[in-house]
């Protein structure tokens, strides 16, 4: 089985090596690898690889998301796998002291916060806090309506991406 | 050449009505030889009063008066209020450039109105009449078989409903995303690259002259929603009204928001997103093209031929707003 899988990886050492690894252990060939440069210190990754079967693909896939590694898109047989966006959040509140953990947990119900930066400028002030989420693009809507309840039940304010 | 008198109505002589008194003399010879017509302003209606000469009035003479708030010593000054000088006056187009109250969407609800009503063409830069009661007073129009234009209500000079009207007819619009209000921006352009606090950057822009001495309407996003009622009514074909529009102004964005949208190759812009009749702070990367600075304007829009097309320029400004104003004109007149 042929598959196409687009990948976003942070512009540090190691992490193409990386990306790769699960991808041969589970039995994967690989045709080709392109990868790109793009602004923000992220690097865009086309990876075409041959499988033995879809469950090897599922297994690679969860490898890549366990190591925090973002999968954009995947194409099996030239059809579409498995599409994922990643949105930007940044939540402005007392965003830390209002459960932060279970704020996080909450989103990873519906998708997967793979990114978090807190700037909070003194523990009496309102923190602001950016996410990335990663999310299906079927999930979008769930995803807006979940941050909609946590923003009105913890009184933060909500800038959303212009795609979110 | 045998020029074609058209009579007009100004009402409202503040910064809109005097920047399209002085475009107007500015054009009168290109006017004349383009489209051979005398545009003749035949009342000027103000707070108080109006000046009225049926002969056409000097604009000139009546802008220096103005200037020095001293228009009712016009030798043509009457007590005569607007709604009297539209039921009196006859005139071929009626300009309603008073401030919008979104509350009520008076006095130029009513002016609008009896302006149809008596068969007189409307071009109005005032948006809340349109904001609120949109599909009542095109109705209104067709019934009295008068045209009711708009260009300026939304983005001041930006040409985003005839754009739509004359260059995108066979486009369905998908979506419209806009920068729609000056102060707001300018803030915002402040507060990212000069890390002051917005109290700051509101003071500065009011000493520009940019912002109100009461802000609120644009910091709120009051003036954004009015703008996106309008747009989803002429350019979607969404038959709601202000109230419809739901808005989170910029007064809660924290300095911090902007460092960290800033760390992330992000600008924050407040966006009225039509399709969803929303108005919020939105995460916009840095080399997206509605990512422009200080007072400008943007719109941007998708449409299923041309694709995505994007406007900037001036949202605000007496002179540039005439740009608007006189398109409608010569458009209905063509």
């Amino acid at each position: 089985m042929k598959v196409d899988m687009k990948l976003q990886l942070r512009d540090v050492p190691g992490s193409l090596l990386r990306a790769l690894e699960p991808v041969s252990v589970h039995g994967g060939n690989i045709v080709s690898v392109l990868h790109s440069r793009e602004d923000g210190g992220r690097v865009s990754v086309q990876i075409s690889f041959k499988i033995k079967d879809q469950s090897s693909l599922d297994l690679i896939k969860r490898e890549l998301r366990k190591q925090n590694i973002r999968l954009s898109e995947i194409l099996l047989e030239g059809k579409r796998y498995y599409s994922k966006k990643t949105l930007s959040f940044i939540l402005i509140g007392h965003v830390i002291d209002t459960d932060i953990r279970g704020t996080i947990d909450k989103i990873n119900d519906v998708g997967l916060v793979s990114d978090i930066d807190v700037i909070m400028p003194s523990p009496e002030k309102r923190s602001s806090v950016m996410m990335n989420i990663d999310i299906d693009n079927r999930k979008i809507k769930k995803l807006n309506r979940l941050i909609n309840e946590i923003c009105k039940e913890k009184k933060f304010l909500v800038i959303r991406s212009l795609e979110g | 050449m045998k020029l074609k008198n058209i009579k007009l109505t100004i009402i409202g002589f503040g910064e809109i009505g005097r920047g399209f008194a002085r475009v107007l003399l500015e054009k009168k010879r290109f006017i004349e030889r383009e489209y051979e017509v005398d545009l003749k302003v035949v009342a000027v209606c103000e707070i108080g009063g109006s000046i009225i000469d049926e002969d056409g009035i000097d604009l000139e003479k009546a802008l220096k008066l103005a200037e020095n708030k001293e228009l009712r010593k016009h030798e043509n000054w009457t007590s005569m209020k607007a709604l009297d000088v539209i039921k009196k006056v006859k005139s071929d187009t009626v300009l309603e450039l008073t401030p919008s109250d979104i509350k009520s969407g008076q006095p130029g609800l009513k002016h609008i109105k009896e302006s149809l009503m008596k068969g007189m063409h409307v071009v109005t830069s005032n948006k809340a009449p349109l904001a609120l009661k949109f599909s009542e007073l095109q109705k209104i129009a067709n019934s009295n078989k008068v045209k009711l234009e708009y260009e300026a209500t939304v983005g001041g000079a930006l040409p985003i409903i005839n754009l739509r009207k004359h260059a995108l007819q066979i486009n369905k619009i998908e979506s419209i995303h806009g920068i729609l209000n000056g102060t707001s921006n300018y803030v915002l352009t402040k507060m990212a690259e000069e890390g002051v606090t917005m109290d700051v950057a509101l003071k500065e822009a009011q000493e520009i002259g940019i912002a109100e001495a009461d802000p609120g309407y644009d910091i709120k996003g009051i003036d954004t929603g009015a703008k996106v009622a309008i747009l989803a009514n002429s350019l979607m074909d969404m038959n709601v009204s202000f109230n419809d529009i739901e808005i989170t102004g910029i007064k809660d964005i924290t300095p911090e928001a902007i460092e960290l949208a800033k760390k992330h190759n992000c600008v924050i812009k407040l966006i009225g997103d039509v399709n969803r009749l929303e108005v919020s702070p939105r995460l916009i990367p840095i080399n997206h093209p509605l990512n422009v600075s200080g007072a400008m304007n943007a719109i941007m829009i998708n449409a299923d031929i041309a694709k995505n097309i994007t406007i900037v320029g001036h949202g605000a400004g007496g002179i540039e707003t005439a740009s608007s104003l006189l398109s409608d004109i010569l458009d209905i007149i063509s």
